[in-house]
């Protein structure tokens, strides 16, 4: 905390484009990232994610719109320009340097002094316990260490802007829940700020203050996490986060679950009522299912069902002991249904919210 | 499985073997003949005595020292010439965008068809104009840009992974920066395996220097081993074959010692 480093610049993408061709891999995007928080961008793959990263860095021109870091106006500025430092998916080390002079590269690329280079090396090093790889290469690390020397390079640069694209993706899952936590430490440590991309939802909602999730190269919704998961915007917001994510189901005119019955969850239509798997409890009353399969996890129990055309995902705690073809009923909160237009999927305003 | 293809395995030993004999045959002559006096030239007695005469005979003969420094000064020339012309260029056809690049790497590609014994008298005429006839320069002239060597070097340069590149250039280095500190060190295996093949090439090329060239100053050793052997020394088998593998012995030595990274580097820079 004490360490006096470089604070983060906002970051602003207005009105964004990019096609190649006829290929537009981003319609439109408009951003703003505060200065010294973490956003992840988040999608599923072709969401035009990585595109804007790289635009954001300067590795690719947008076809239209402007970037702004720290209320500079970069668009037409290369990458070294811009003051962003980025850690690469395959991390990017190159291959016939050691780790010293990897981490290097860039302040020499720039002639900063010669002890100027040794104090930021020496704090970085602290900074991540590499000490004892410098004079290795990267073909002699681990994935695990890899990572943290592309950090370390991203670090002294001391750019107020960090760019990461899936940085975790080669990692195995215990390391990627540790390297979580540090990339996060170390981001709030520096004051730095951070974009952030990734298609796993856990790693956005675990880290990011702002999640800007994305489809076919347009923001689907851009908010908080806690507020992604308690109000998505959309039915592919619901149906992408959340582990497993909430359940969508097909509503019948009458307003109940089309071909199972049961209660009424909203005003029908072409409507889908979605559930998070968690707000679902067993009942009295509730929505008609069938039992498919039960998936035991220790702390709770994930039921796969069947209710009419739908599948419908439960979360029960505890270990259920469920047979498939038990009938069940379903219940859940009222507040805890949500309702989205069938065709353009957008979230419909109910009475209580 | 080993009973149906051991017949083909012997076959397949036999031939290597065969092969591998033909091609051994003349060297292992020489050595047989330039080692002994001329006596034994062809008859094979085991216990002949051994000799250095020839070679001595031979060094003396003829003005080797010299045509040595000339192949030296002529391969050197002509691999730093084809280094530094064949770099950037196989990088603006691996990684540059620009109209017609393929139209114009398609006409590079076109030169490796064209056999340069084609181009003798053209070329003659050329180094004529230039008032380079007889000179070390006009032997090198023609091979300094090398389609084969552009080629090769940007095969690599294609399969140096774009986020290097990107990662360089974000931490700040020009576009001969990221040549030289990334692009090149990374070919590394292309630039050893390139060098082996142009410095065993022009040290054995032998018609367009011998065409070029007419005096001690200049000639290569190729050209001075030809002009030693046919006109000097008649047919005196013992003195040629020693001069003979004088002249190869720096190569073959060569390639004796870097025998395992030569086939490496082949292998890893994809030709075989």
């Amino acid at each position: 905390m004490s360490t006096t480093q470089s604070t983060g610049a906002e970051v602003r993408l207005i009105d964004v484009t990019r096609s190649w061709g006829s290929v537009t891999a981003l319609g439109g995007v408009s951003l703003h990232v505060r200065a010294g928080s973490f956003c992840v961008l988040l999608g599923p793959s072709g969401c035009g994610k990585t595109t804007c990263l790289r635009i954001v860095a300067g590795l690719d021109s947008a076809t239209s719109g402007r970037v702004e870091i720290g209320g500079r106006d970069v668009t037409a500025l290369p990458p070294a320009a811009r003051g962003v430092a980025m850690v690469f998916q395959s991390y990017a080390l190159f291959p016939h340097l050691t780790v010293e002079e990897n981490i290097l590269f860039g302040l020499k690329a720039r002639s900063v002094p010669a002890p100027e280079r040794g104090r930021r090396l020496a704090r970085a090093v602290e900074t991540l316990g590499i000490g004892q790889l410098l004079a290795r290469r990267p073909g002699q690390l681990s994935g695990g260490q890899q990572q943290r020397v592309a950090l370390g390079r991203a670090i002294v640069a001391e750019a107020p802007v960090c760019l990461m694209d899936e940085p975790l993706s080669n990692l195995d899952a215990q390391l990627r829940a540790e390297m979580r936590a540090e990339i996060l430490g170390l981001q709030r440590r520096l004051g730095i700020t951070m974009l952030y991309v990734t298609h796993d939802q856990t790693e956005a909602m675990a880290m990011a203050d702002q999640v800007v999730l994305l489809r076919g190269g347009h923001i689907e919704q851009d908010a908080p996490p806690a507020e992604l998961y308690a109000r998505p915007a959309t039915s592919f917001a619901a149906g992408f986060v959340g582990t497993p994510p909430m359940n969508l189901l097909k509503l019948a005119p009458d307003g109940t679950v089309a071909g199972a019955g049961g209660p009424v969850l909203g005003e029908g239509g072409a409507r889908l009522a979605g559930i998070r798997p968690e707000a679902l409890r067993v009942g009295e009353t509730g929505i008609p299912v069938r039992v498919t399969h039960a998936e035991y996890l220790g702390a709770d129990t994930v039921v796969a069902c069947q209710a009419g055309e739908s599948r419908v995902l439960a979360r029960l705690p505890g270990r259920a002991a469920l047979a498939a073809g038990t009938p069940l009923h379903l219940a859940a909160d009222p507040a805890d249904i949500h309702l989205f237009d069938a065709e353009t999927g957008a979230r419909i305003a109910t009475r209580d919210r | 499985m080993t009973r149906t293809q051991l017949p083909t395995r012997v076959l397949e030993i036999l031939g290597a073997w065969v092969l591998g004999i033909i091609w051994v045959l003349p060297l292992l002559y020489a050595v047989w003949t330039a080692f002994h006096p001329a006596a034994y030239a062809t008859s094979f007695t085991p216990d002949a005595p051994l000799t250095l005469a020839n070679f001595a005979r031979a060094w003396e003969a003829a003005p080797f020292a010299r045509y040595f420094l000339n192949t030296t000064i002529l391969v050197t020339l002509i691999l730093v010439a084809q280094f530094v012309l064949c770099t950037p260029a196989a990088f603006a056809f691996a990684r540059m965008e620009f109209p017609g690049r393929d139209t114009v790497f398609a006409i590079v590609l076109l030169q490796l068809m064209v056999m340069p014994d084609v181009l003798l008298v053209g070329n003659y005429r050329s180094m004529a104009s230039l008032g380079l006839v007889d000179t070390i320069l006009a032997i090198a002239l023609p091979y300094l840009g090398s389609a084969f060597g552009i080629f090769l070097l940007r095969q690599t340069f294609r399969m140096v992974p774009q986020e290097l590149d990107d990662a360089a250039r974000l931490e700040g280095s020009s576009l001969m920066g990221r040549l030289w500190r990334v692009y090149v060190p990374l070919a590394k295996p292309t630039y050893i395996a390139y060098g082996l093949v142009s410095v065993s090439y022009h040290w054995n090329n032998f018609l367009w220097p011998l065409v070029i060239t007419n005096s001690v100053t200049t000639r290569p050793l190729t050209v001075g081993l030809s002009v030693f052997a046919s006109t000097d020394q008649g047919i005196d088998w013992s003195i040629i074959t020693a001069a003979t593998l004088m002249t190869s012995a720096p190569l073959l030595l060569a390639f004796l010692l870097f025998q395992r990274q030569f086939v490496q580097s082949f292998m890893r820079a994809g030709i075989r």
